[in-house]
């Protein structure tokens, strides 16, 4: 009801209004046609002075808004001109912010591409990966062609599995990644060909022969793009494969971070592996993926129940007959489980991942003590603006003007910071990329701007604007113009709140500044741990030379023999001072476990004795510089045929003999649901670290490399002065053996080195974050001092010319920042106990609290803030008394 | 054009409660040309706020309105100011007074 009486009033009014003014037009057309101004002409020029009011006046919101643009436009036009005359602020609140922002972006821009980002294809929304148990994702073949052949809850379902393949003829190898796919492949996800033909279900059936799809990315940069390559050939492992497409443009498989040359067909895996090496028919080997295409009108709910269901025919199908009855019945009872797959597959560990989040956090960290700087330099330019702002105050202007002036300055700045941001994330993105990517796993993420990450950016810095914006314009805004003007533009803002609000800025910088340093000496303290950590052996001066002899198609009795030759070649090589063969080489990140049971002594009770197993050439110990403790090396004479021998490190000596000694004593391995033959063990040797530099040592096996039943695959280890000058030589000694060995070479440090990637990473970035915490903290605190000081320059001065030391007046400075600083650091002490617990797993050698590390960040902090402090302090100390007096 | 000096937010109601205590019952285009008139054309009223303006003035009860016929018999409505309005102005003028020491202070201070 009163709001219909306020509507009508108000059309009453604004009739009343408009009456008015036609009476005002006319009135004033007369008068000017009066000074001799042609009638229509003098309309005009009345409704012209009129303004827009006349000229709109049934749409006043229309007015409204004119208004509000024009205003802001003249709020820009201010703010920019006041940029213009401080330049160095402008400068220092930008480049600040923008550091902040980009390092933000380029974060975000990884972490979108390994988990948030969808596929190029359609309706990534639709797809779902399988799974069993928790997070088992790899099945054998069998189980894929049961779901390939059986199943009804997708609309389409496909695998795959990834390889490596080398590509060369012979000689040096050159390895590129590549995807085995089904031949739904490409139909389920829709991707087609930019070139020729993709793989389909013709391609895909047992017997196949070898066809190869490119990825576009691989095409472009390996065949220049050259449309022709349709029906040439690709040798995949030495075996030639057709060439029969080329993938459509964006697409580089399913799995994130991976970037695969080119696709080939699972049935091809025979001519690869050869028909006694195949895994197609391999129950017990897991090695593909398998995503469906959920149907139309279909929900996850309705999918996992009819997979639960569709289950048991699956598995029952496909159990592995050779393993143990009790692994039988697991197996049965496994249940197929989805999960929405947009994004495909990660190819980035989990660890890796959580790395990138841990940063994500460290650099919002910095971003809000960047914030904090910037709204302090604001705070005090505010306080050089107190005259103005009373001024316009006092002509009549609104305090939600004001503010909406200190704002636009405010999204000014976040503006042109995100702008250079988006600049230093992309450079940044690409350095990080680069840095989680090594030799042995090379990582592909586009990085390349898109809508999210801009709105992300967008997000971040609005959201700066007003953290640090907000703040000073509320201040600002509160000028009360009479005392503005009594004070004539001195010590307006004394008025403590404005000191109060600054110093509290600066302590949640300086506690902000503690929880990143602290976090970056535990981090460096990890990687100083395990690069220092004694792994049981010497990685300097060795070379691996990873060999495939499969190529060569020696006979097996030859390859046995062949991996000794080439051994002896090399070890007669000048500059050799030892050389040995093996299995695995420790930290590759491969596993070689088998259960032991050791005769005459019964398993404690729930125990299973699982144990690491190496196959190693005599030579191995002396190569690697770990010690024998106790019994013999091996000799070339532990070789098929001959009495099966072992060695085992001192923690499997401890561990199942304790203080007996372990040499002549027998153990055999699990084998199917039996045992395998005696094996006695002849020596003892040091411990040494098995897959990671970071796992404890455990318990040990090592067999002769001559009694292993494979040796396709020999890994050589070569120790000289500097082995990495005998690549040509060594490369030559295999020529001469064969020359259709592959072999690969990697100095065995940057093995290491590559371990520690994400160490590294987790290092490296959080110590530049935090020093670059620490200066921006630092800045800050030295900016409230300075302030504080140029503003107390007459009191100091009076408290001089009375007689005040300087070193009172210096101890006076100095004792204001000492209670920030104090303050700040309980604060963030307490606030890094609570972030570094959930760091606790990336940690190596060092604990979440440690006292040394929290003492070092601690004393660092309060370095930076005792010169930060001290220069200030210097200034005030030398406050000349009558220059100061003078000024009053 | 440009020259001319629209008047500033804030004073316009000093101006026109001014005008109206010195020359009792005016229109809204008598009160314009009343203002430049007498600023010797140094201060020019935006027409465009006028009007609303003397409606707000009118609601707070400074003023009172009332329609009537000019000297031509054209239908326009005229203003004159309240008991209320008077001392309005007095406060107008207070302020104003303060605001133009401090503004001259703040201009004598370099």
């Amino acid at each position: 009801m009163n709001r219909l009486l306020n509507l009508f009033r108000r059309t009453k009014v604004s009739r009343e209004i408009s009456r008015e003014m036609d009476f005002h037009i006319s009135e004033r057309t007369e008068q000017l046609i009066a000074q001799g101004i042609p009638r229509e002409h003098a309309e005009r020029r009345a409704r012209r002075q009129f303004g827009a009011y006349a000229l709109h006046k049934e749409d006043a919101w229309m007015t409204n808004l004119i208004g509000w643009i024009e205003s802001l436009a003249a709020d820009v036009r201010y703010a920019l001109r006041g940029f213009a005359k401080s330049p160095a602020f402008a400068a220092a609140a930008i480049l600040s912010l923008a550091l902040g922002i980009g390092a933000n972006t380029a974060i975000f821009s990884l972490i979108d591409a390994v988990e948030l980002r969808s596929l190029p294809v359609q309706h990534p929304e639709q797809l779902q990966i399988l799974r069993t148990g928790k997070e088992t994702i790899s099945f054998s073949n069998p189980v894929w062609e049961q779901v390939r052949d059986h199943q009804d809850m997708f609309s389409g379902a496909m695998a795959f599995g990834y390889s490596h393949f080398n590509i060369a003829p012979g000689g040096e190898s050159r390895y590129v990644d590549a995807d085995w796919v089904s031949g739904s492949y490409f139909s389920t996800l829709g991707v087609g060909a930019a070139v020729g033909r993709t793989i389909s279900a013709g391609d895909d059936r047992r017997g196949c022969a070898g066809t190869a799809v490119l990825s576009y990315s691989w095409w472009q940069k390996e065949y220049g793009a050259d449309r022709r390559v349709v029906g040439r050939t690709i040798s995949v492992e030495g075996h030639p494969f057709e060439i029969i497409g080329v993938s459509q443009a964006g697409f580089s498989g399913v799995t994130v971070g991976r970037s695969p040359a080119f696709f080939v067909p699972i049935c091809s895996e025979t001519i690869v592996r050869g028909a006694a090496g195949s895994g197609l028919d391999r129950r017990s080997w897991s090695w593909l993926r398998i995503f469906g295409r959920m149907k139309a009108g279909m929900d996850i709910a309705q999918v996992k129940a009819r997979l639960a269901v569709f289950s048991p025919q699956v598995f029952e199908a496909t159990i592995p007959q050779n393993s143990k009855v009790e692994q039988q019945d697991d197996y049965r009872k496994r249940v197929l489980n989805s999960d929405p797959a947009p994004g495909g597959a990660a190819a980035l560990n989990e660890q890796m991942t959580q790395a990138l989040w841990i940063l994500m956090a460290a650099v919002g960290l910095v971003l809000l003590i960047a914030c904090a700087n910037v709204a302090n330099l604001m705070l005090a330019r505010a306080a050089g603006r107190a005259r103005e702002m009373a001024v316009r105050m006092a002509l009549g202007a609104g305090r939600a003007r004001l503010i909406r002036q200190t704002l636009t300055e405010s999204f000014l700045l976040a503006t042109a910071s995100a702008a250079l941001g988006l600049v230093i994330a992309q450079w940044g993105a690409r350095l990080l990329t680069a840095m989680i990517s090594t030799q042995s796993n090379a990582v592909w993420l586009d990085v390349a701007p898109n809508p999210r990450m801009l709105a992300f950016t967008t997000a971040v810095a609005t959201a700066t604007g007003v953290l640090f914006g907000l703040l000073p314009a509320w201040r600002s805004s509160r000028v009360a113009p009479i005392a503005a003007m009594k004070a004539q533009g001195r010590g307006v803002t004394s008025s403590g709140s404005r000191a109060h609000l600054a110093k509290a800025l600066v302590a949640a910088q300086v506690a902000l500044s503690m929880v990143l340093v602290a976090g970056a000496a535990l981090m460096l303290e990890t990687f100083r741990n395990l690069a220092t950590v004694d792994p049981g052996f010497h990685a300097e001066g060795v070379l691996l030379v990873n060999a495939d002899l499969r190529r060569a198609s020696f006979s097996k009795e030859r390859q046995a023999e062949v991996w000794r030759e080439l051994l002896t070649r090399v070890r007669v090589l000048p500059g050799v001072r030892a050389a040995s063969a093996a299995v695995l080489t420790p930290v590759g990140h491969t596993f070689w476990n088998d259960i032991v049971k050791i005769e005459d002594q019964p398993l404690r009770p729930g125990e299973e004795a699982v144990v690491d197993f190496n196959a190693i050439s005599e030579g191995y110990f002396e190569t690697l510089g770990t010690p024998l403790v106790a019994g013999r090396d091996f000799t070339a004479a532990d070789k098929e045929g001959a009495p099966k021998v072992a060695i085992v490190n001192q923690a499997m000596a401890r561990h199942f003999f304790g203080k007996a000694s372990p040499l002549g004593r027998i153990y055999r391995t699990e084998e199917g649901n039996g045992f395998s033959a005696p094996v006695t063990i002849v020596g003892v040797v040091g411990d040494a670290k098995y897959a990671s530099l970071r796992d404890e040592v455990s318990a040990a096996v090592y067999v002769p490399f001559g009694q292993q039943e494979s040796v396709a695959f020999p890994n050589f280890q070569i120790h000289g002065a500097s082995p990495v000058v005998l690549i040509p030589e060594i490369k030559e000694a295999f020529a001469q053996v064969s020359p259709e060995i592959s072999i690969q070479f990697v100095p065995f440090t940057l093995q290491l080195s590559d371990s520690l990637t994400r160490e590294r990473l987790l290092a490296t970035l959080s110590g530049f974050f935090g020093g670059l915490a620490l200066s921006l903290a630092g800045l800050g605190l030295y900016g409230v001092l300075s302030y504080n000081v140029e503003r107390r320059r007459n009191e100091i001065g009076v408290r001089m010319a009375l007689g005040a030391l300087q070193s009172r007046v210096l101890a006076m400075i100095l004792r204001e920042a000492s209670w920030l600083v104090f303050i700040g650091l309980g604060l963030g002490l307490a606030g890094t106990l609570a972030a570094t617990q959930l760091v606790a797993a990336f940690l190596y050698g060092v604990r979440p609290d440690d006292p040394p590390a929290l003492g070092t960040a601690a004393v660092v902090l309060a370095g930076v803030a005792a010169i930060a402090a001290y220069l200030p302090a210097r200034r005030a100390a030398g406050v000349d008394p009558m220059t100061a007096l003078r000024d009053e | 054009m440009k020259a001319k000096n629209d008047i500033l937010q804030g004073t316009l109601v000093l101006l026109v409660l001014r005008s109206l205590a010195s020359r009792g019952k005016m229109h809204g285009y008598a009160i314009t040309n009343h203002i430049q008139q007498v600023s010797s054309d140094l201060l020019r009223v935006e027409e465009g706020s006028l009007y609303p303006a003397l409606h707000r003035m009118t609601q707070d009860g400074w003023l009172r309105a009332e329609w009537g016929k000019t000297e031509k018999n054209r239908e326009a409505r005229f203003y004159s100011i309240t008991a209320e309005g008077r001392r309005q102005l007095e406060r107008e003028e207070a302020s104003w007074a303060r605001l133009q020491s401090g503004v001259r202070k703040v201009l004598r201070y370099t």
